[in-house]
């Protein structure tokens, strides 16, 4: 029998969606098992053994130097690491929240100490190289599935490349800006979650973080014509990654 | 002297404890919550009260639908909005799934381990295969529910002021009440599994739900009280970024066991059937019953599920929102999620944005709780066993308030 990949699941902070994603493979989970025994999952098991490991996933933010020391600690030990989740891929909602540490710690706790480390909330990719990034908020269990497997057997991933658009025209999903007027940021936003929001006839708030090379300014107008001002779009875009317009 | 809990395994979020030993007595324990700060009060200042939930959303993965579904009901309390009854009944839905998904989460593969000896269930199914399955399959089907009043499994966005993106059809509604009858058999079976727990951790004196079972408009007490959360006091800690919660300056108990314990008389009947048969055992009050606790509610989940589908089967489904006139106003959402009370705040201006927001959290409610529980089985145990037992113990004693540490850390009125 083939030996297993040995695979960790480091959480920083964050909603915890990107770990418990995994868990929600339900059967398949245990097919990822034929393939890779996992050595730590703080959410899932007791057992933390210390080795070398052939894949790390990380998720969450870096936003105290807990989730920084965790984070080069993963990093030094495996030789393969992928950053989960929008979260870890852009950052997500609490990296885009203005302001210093400071100011913010003051306005949420009453004081400006800091016992307890925060940083400014960042992507894991700020900090350390990573092998694959895969976003969403959370990330499409389906992709990650197919991303274990293909490492496994050797094949190096591919990124998607496009916009959640074309995944509604592949599904023949009716366009929410189209025909409801409803403002959507599929167009400029990594597909690959299949676009289950416009199926519920609702716009994409861009949870898979920006499409390099999409074209903003262009959307930017589009979403003006619906009626919205700039500051609203800015924070829009804003929501998931620091996205400047 | 100090015995270091490290990081609590088996729960959701990053939490440790401190037990501090004087001349051989446990005299202190803190519970140290040191997820980072996430900032969610600040987040939604200034955004357009439509977008809100589905930011909220994200405070917590596990019961993200509590979180939107109490989000949606402040905003519509703020602007007088009212829903008719099939779109309370749908969110009732939504999040009885949301209960089936994360209890079955803790019970199954976070909890078990405990009582069976393992230190994970991937671990546990190699002999209690058969158990681990029974929970995956009423996860997944929660999780069901889940994705169709949310939109996805997690973080969906298809809830919203006034009603739904998209309602659900005859067939998903007949899948629902056909699924949930059969899986009800699992779910006695984990009942019975729990009511073997040893009590652990301390008796709770207080007990805190919100008026009805899974929603309502102000919260209640066991000694009888109705107030609202602003009676709460919150106070911050040096070594925590979650702030601890007192009732009349002391420590309460929010969740399963409470719920249990204050709205017993709401269940469906079978649950009612298994609620007289542990009543003993669940009145002591004991912190780890909630475990069992949890159980039940499962039961009375999957019952429910069945009346709200064959309801919704036999009036019809209409699938038309309530349209919302915006104005300037405040509001506040009781939402029972599943590990207890959970409130969303919110003032919004005349343009729609969000002027104030606060949300406090079951896990920020009950963190007293915990460190008290954390104290009292610590002095139990001190000395008693090894230390490596010791602290196993200690975390048994945490993980059975189904904490959710990211939740916890943004517990703040602004
Ligand atoms: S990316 Fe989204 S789902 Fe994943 S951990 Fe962050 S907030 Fe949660
Ligand atoms: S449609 Fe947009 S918001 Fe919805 S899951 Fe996809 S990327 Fe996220």
């Amino acid at each position: 029998m083939m030996e297993k990949l040995r695979l960790g699941v480091f959480e920083l902070t964050d909603c915890g969606g990107c770990a418990l994603n995994l868990l929600f493979l339900y059967e398949k989970f245990f097919d990822v098992l034929e393939f890779y025994e996992i050595t730590e999952f703080h959410m899932a098991t007791s057992i933390k053994e210390k080795g070398p490991l052939d894949i790390a996933l990380v998720t969450g933010t870096v936003s105290t130097q807990r989730d920084l020391d965790l984070l080069r600690e993963a990093r030094n030990r495996a030789k393969y690491l992928i950053a989960l989740g929008t979260c870890a891929t852009h950052g997500s909602l609490q990296a885009s929240v203005e302001g210093r540490i400071r100011d913010r710690l003051e306005r949420v706790y009453g004081t400006r100490a800091n016992p307890m480390k925060a940083l400014e909330s960042k992507p894991v990719t700020d900090y350390v190289p990573v092998d694959y990034a895969l976003p969403g908020c959370p990330y499409d269990k389906e992709e990650l599935f197919q991303v274990l497997m293909e490492i496994a057997k050797g094949v190096e991933p591919v990124r998607k490349d496009y916009p959640v658009c074309l995944e509604c025209k592949l599904n023949e999903y009716e366009c929410v800006f189209l025909k409801r007027n409803i403002p959507c940021l599929g167009p400029v936003t990594y597909g690959g979650c299949n676009a289950p929001c416009v199926r519920s006839g609702l716009g994409c708030i861009g949870c898979r973080g920006p499409l390099p090379g999409a074209n903003l300014p262009g959307h930017v107008e589009v979403l003006r014509s619906l009626g919205l001002d700039d500051e609203e779009i800015a924070r829009k875009l804003r929501t998931f990654a620091r996205w400047e317009p | 002297m100090i015995i270091e809990i490290g990081e609590f395994t088996r729960v959701e979020g990053n939490g440790r404890a401190e037990v501090i030993v004087e001349d051989g007595e446990v005299r202190k324990v803190k519970l140290k919550i040191i997820e980072g700060p996430r900032f969610f009060e600040l987040l939604t200042l200034g955004r357009h009260f439509y977008d809100v939930p589905d930011l909220e959303a994200r405070i917590c993965a596990i019961c993200y639908l509590a979180h939107s579904t109490a989000s949606v009901m402040a905003i519509e309390r703020a602007f007088d909005v009212e829903v008719p009854e099939e779109i309370q009944l749908l969110r009732e839905l939504g999040l009885l799934g949301e209960f089936l998904e994360s209890h079955a989460l803790h019970l199954y593969l976070l909890a078990m381990p405990d009582l069976f000896g393992y230190p994970d269930a991937i671990r546990m199914a190699t002999r209690h295969g058969e158990l681990v399955r029974e929970g995956l399959a009423i996860k997944a089907f929660g999780n069901y529910i889940r994705e169709l009043i949310g939109g996805r499994e997690i973080h969906g966005i298809n809830v919203k002021p006034g009603g739904f993106g998209r309602y659900p059809s005859v067939r998903e509604l007949e899948t629902i009440e056909r699924r949930s009858e059969s899986l009800i058999r699992f779910a006695r079976r984990a009942a019975s599994t729990f009511a073997s727990q040893e009590p652990m951790g301390a008796k709770a004196e207080l007990f805190v739900a919100t008026d009805g079972y899974l929603f309502g408009d102000e919260l209640v007490a066991s000694d009888g009280e109705r107030f609202h959360y602003t009676e709460i006091e919150e106070h911050s800690l040096e070594y925590s970024f979650a702030k601890q919660s007192l009732y009349r300056g002391k420590p309460f108990f929010v969740g399963a066991l409470a719920r249990l314990i204050i709205k017993g008389d709401q269940l469906t009947p079978i649950a009612r059937k298994l609620l007289e048969e542990h009543w003993e055992k669940l009145s002591t009050g004991y912190v780890t019953y909630n475990n069992l606790a949890q159980a039940i509610e499962l039961v009375y989940a999957l019952e429910r599920v069945a009346e709200i589908a064959r309801t919704l089967l036999d009036r019809g489904i209409q699938g038309e929102n309530v349209p919302i006139e915006v104005r300037e106003g405040e509001g506040i959402g009781y939402v029972e999620a599943p590990r207890g009370v959970l409130v969303h705040h919110y003032r919004i201006d005349s343009g729609g944005r969000v002027t104030f927001s606060n949300i406090i959290t079951p896990t920020a409610f009950n963190h007293a709780m915990i460190e008290l529980s954390l104290f009292e089985e610590a002095k139990r145990r001190y000395g008693e066993l090894p230390e490596m037992e010791f602290v196993q113990r200690l975390e048994e004693v945490v993980r059975a308030f189904d904490p959710c540490i990211s939740c916890s850390v943004h517990v703040v009125r602004l």
